[in-house]
């Protein structure tokens, strides 16, 4: 393990390496990269970034998705001193133009035509990913970096319609992995999957953990990442040792994947976090795996995780599933008056990019420290373990993904023919996150639910978009002559009563 | 019913409910579209499977495979004839 003390990631990388050359680093489908490997490019890409003007606290756009050269890229921009900004190529061109002009990146990665290039943001030009990495053998001298100086910025759905940059610190993100480490007990011979994208902060643990300990960080091909047979035959056949994943994966893999007619004698950790898991699909998780540790991690991307509960065995499948108590170097309270929990301690994000007044106003002051406040209502057990109740305000998560309701109501109301616009969530009989649309039209307008998807997939992911678009003829005001979304609520009830009395029937083959 | 109007009843059910969902044709975009999301995706091919009696492997699953009713027609078909060894290459 690297010192106890040392705080910045890619040391934790090169120490590693030095420790384990031949050990495999990164699998990812028949190809796998040892340690060695991993840091001489990682240093060779860093050379080259840097002698191309890259500098310290400078932005490297990542829009990749989670692979080797993506990994290799990540560490070689924290080696530079700069700071990663990973970005899903999926999202709508859109948004990752506005991400991209919104962080002012000094070099973007993407990936083209012609294979993966290194666009310098200062005059256009393209370089060949693998030409950059050859053209520079070897390490430079770093710049001196902090362990306060960010790493990474996670952009996440914004309520006014704009994404928000979270930054994190070497040290917050370092925080959670070497806490996670050593609870979890990871060491070389484990092999760590986790599906979620790079933009996404569960990301942080296999990467930074296969830096830290050495444990092989193997990817899950993006295609299998959704298809639960197949994802439940990566498990087994990877004989992955550590799994970190929001519980909906896990659900499909329970439900549809076959999950429970395998057998995982090397599972021994099953983490998630992102989203509430329902304690019935967590009940078969347990039986299936009796030997596997499941717990439930919690945190939003502005503080990494904070809290976490081990799930003992034989859990009351009815029972809410506690988020738990604070990790060791995080503190958490209920803010007695709104009942939203606050947090604070080292994994406290630095603050949002390029936004002073938002920072500000996240952050309150209790007992003289300074706490961020999750928005996240909870109550606390008599065993001191908190569970999450509701949100204090309209942000909702699907599959893990956080999405702000008024995100999608600005998308809405980019359209020209539409006059007003208010999006409601609520969830179907599964608890899976459904999200219905208000649209009230210009009067002589046309507009079809086909022409206001496609519209909104302009500008929001696919997780955001609206499952329901109704269209209406006044939308429902209160006094003030605001949206009264409770009205709103009632009459999507009502409305999908009388469709489907009964709840609405699954769509039979 | 033929395979296109299973498939486009199916995406009218689930993912255009209501009275509205006037544009939709057989070569509307689906996926790029925002009609369909990821895991959208993911329910249809299970219905097809279903439906259909046949499987995708998850390269299969791409956008220019089930991008449209047509295109999704087509790949269905490919899978159908494969299994009852007709030949899609005249």
């Amino acid at each position: 393990m690297p010192e106890p003390d040392d705080q910045l990631l890619h040391h934790w990388l090169r120490r590693t390496s030095e420790r384990q050359p031949t050990f495999p680093a990164i699998l990812e489908d028949e190809r796998g990269t040892t340690f060695r490997e991993l840091l001489e490019d990682t240093q060779s890409l860093s050379a080259a970034l840097t002698r191309r003007g890259l500098c310290k606290g400078d932005r490297v756009a990542l829009v990749l998705p989670k692979s080797t050269e993506a990994i290799i890229s990540l560490f070689a921009v924290l080696m530079a001193g700069a700071i990663y900004v990973p970005i899903q190529p999926r999202w709508p061109a859109e948004r990752i133009q506005s991400t991209i002009d919104d962080c002012v990146p000094r070099f973007t990665i993407k990936e083209s035509e012609s294979g993966l290039i290194i666009v310098d943001c200062t005059n256009g030009e393209q370089l060949p990913w693998r030409e950059m990495l050859a053209s520079s053998r070897g390490a430079c001298p770093e710049p001196d970096v902090a362990p306060d100086d960010p790493a990474f910025i996670l952009f996440t759905s914004g309520s006014t319609g704009k994404p928000k940059g979270v930054v994190i610190s070497h040290r917050a993100v370092g925080a959670f992995v070497k806490w996670s480490a050593a609870e979890f007990q990871l060491r070389r011979e484990d092999r760590i999957a986790c599906p979620s994208p790079l933009s996404f902060d569960l990301s942080t643990f296999d990467i930074f953990n296969m830096a830290l300990v050495g444990a092989a960080c193997v990817l899950v091909p993006e295609q299998v990442v959704w298809m639960p047979r197949f994802l439940t035959q990566f498990v087994r056949e990877q004989r992955i040792t550590v799994w970190y994943s929001v519980p909906s994966i896990l659900a499909g893999m329970l439900n549809e994947g076959g999950f429970a007619q395998g057998s995982y004698p090397d599972l021994r950790v099953i983490l998630f976090a992102g989203e509430v898991f329902a304690g019935r699909h967590l009940a078969r998780l347990q039986g299936v795996i009796p030997h596997a540790q499941c717990v439930n991690l919690y945190g939003p991307t502005e503080t990494n995780v904070i809290t976490w509960y081990r799930v003992p065995s034989g859990f009351e499948p009815s029972k809410p599933i506690p988020i738990g108590k604070a990790c060791p170097y995080a503190e958490v309270m209920m803010d007695s008056s709104t009942g939203a929990l606050l947090a604070g301690g080292e994994s406290l994000m630095s603050g949002y990019w390029n936004q002073p007044q938002e920072t500000e106003q996240s952050f309150v002051n209790a007992s003289g420290k300074r706490f961020y406040c999750t928005g996240d209502r909870v109550s606390l057990t008599d065993s001191g373990d908190y569970v999450y109740l509701d949100r204090l305000d309209r942000q909702v998560k699907r599959r893990g993904f956080r999405i702000e309701l008024g995100e999608i109501e600005a998308a809405l109301l980019r359209h020209a023919e539409v006059l007003e616009a208010a999006v409601i969530a609520s969830q179907d009989p599964e608890g899976q996150t459904v999200i219905a649309a208000f649209v009230r039209r210009c009067p002589d307008s046309t507009l079809s639910l086909v022409d206001i998807k496609t519209f909104c997939a302009q500008f929001l992911p696919s997780y955001s978009m609206p499952d329901q678009v109704l269209f209406v003829e006044t939308m429902p005001k209160g006094n003030r002559g605001k949206i009264d979304y409770a009205a709103l609520r009632k009459l999507y009830a009502e409305k999908r009563n009388d469709e489907y009395p009964g709840g609405r029937p699954p769509v039979h083959p | 019913m033929n395979i296109q109007a299973v498939v486009r009843q199916y995406i009218l059910e689930k993912h255009l409910s209501g009275e509205y969902s006037d544009g939709f044709e057989d070569t509307t975009p689906l996926i790029s579209s925002g009609i369909i999301d990821s895991i959208g995706v993911l329910d249809l091919v299970n219905f097809i499977e279903t439906r259909f009696k046949i499987e995708f492997m998850p390269r299969e699953i791409a956008p220019r495979n089930l991008e449209t009713v047509e295109q999704i027609h087509l790949a269905i078909q490919k899978k159908l004839d494969s299994k009852s060894g007709v030949s899609s290459n005249p």
